[in-house]
């Protein structure tokens, strides 16, 4: 921790929608980022909840990861 | 979802409207379904690309394997294939067609093999005993130049630590925030879940920039990790 900044580590947004709500609606989040859409006009919360959350956020990005890389075309 | 704060949203239900089913979507809907004649070859399909996705996906979190070999890495793979496709097949028609498919069906995979990732960590690779909070300032202090009025923040961000937070979100903060520690893997060794310490996280977050608010050491409001 030592280069980090007390932003960094007190890091907080109101509107969080935390960990279950951005879980249900992960894959929708997903593909709007992959169509070049904005997710975080649609899910704000979850948006919110992804830059502040570790574990989510790995998750995320191994779901985009693997939608682009193993999944089908845009429907 | 779990409220957490006052300030922390109820949810997420501002879902989009299901989109058109395209023709992938309705090959593996239709072949999913217990009765189609079709199921033995479509579900072999999808654990096969479950399959590829749960190898790739534990490629991607290597680092928090260890040494685990490679037939125990592929064991983890398959498990967690297997695992997901079990899940898909049990919420299969809870799928609106709101995401293409196998972003859908890759939600099972990516969430399972989180979870086994941590569980291999834990049992394995157990965390040390994180740093006591006291030696907090000291981290901070290693950083070659700070002014009086960091020094002062980081003294008063110490004492909040200490005095503020509760047993739990102490505990939480320290290892996660500080330590960088998996959230999941701490979860484990609480016996708890990412969404319970993910709470305590962000409501430690929250007193200790009030301490620093009331101390005369305000964090802009819209600060945030990025």
């Amino acid at each position: 921790m030592s280069e980090r900044g007390l932003d960094d580590l007190l890091g907080v947004q109101d509107g969080d929608a935390g960990c279950i709500a951005g879980e249900a609606i992960l894959d929708q989040f997903a593909d709007l980022q992959l169509a070049g859409d904005d997710p975080a006009a649609v899910f704000p919360g979850t948006a919110v909840h992804l830059r502040s959350c570790p574990g989510c956020r790995a998750d995320y990005e191994g779901l985009v990861d693997a939608a682009r890389r193993f999944g089908a075309p845009p429907e | 979802m779990t409220a957490m704060a006052p300030s922390v949203s109820s949810g997420e239900s501002s879902a989009p409207a299901a989109r058109a089913v395209g023709s992938d979507t309705q090959h593996w809907v239709e072949g999913l379904r217990s009765s189609s004649p079709h199921f033995r070859r479509t579900t072999a399909e999808l654990h096969a690309l479950l399959l590829r996705v749960a190898r790739y996906e534990l490629g991607r979190r290597r680092h928090a394997l260890g040494s685990i070999g490679g037939p125990e890495l592929d064991d983890l793979a398959q498990q967690s294939a297997s695992d997901a496709m079990l899940s898909i097949l049990s919420k299969l028609e809870e799928f609106r067609g709101a995401s293409r498919f196998t972003t859908w069906a890759y939600k099972f995979v990516i969430f399972d093999v989180s979870a086994k990732v941590a569980g291999h960590a834990w049992r394995h690779h157990r965390p040390e005993e994180e740093p006591a909070w006291e030696q907090v300032p000291d981290a901070f202090a290693a950083q070659p130049v700070q002014s009086a009025e960091r020094r002062e923040q980081l003294t008063v961000l110490s004492q909040a630590i200490n005095s503020e937070l509760t047993d739990r979100q102490r505990q939480v903060f320290v290892a996660v925030a500080l330590n960088d520690v998996s959230i999941d893997v701490l979860a484990l060794k609480l016996g708890s879940n990412r969404n319970a310490l993910y709470k305590n996280l962000f409501d430690a977050r929250r007193k200790l920039r009030a301490c620093l608010a009331a101390a005369g050491y305000p964090l802009p409001a819209e600060e945030v990790s990025s």
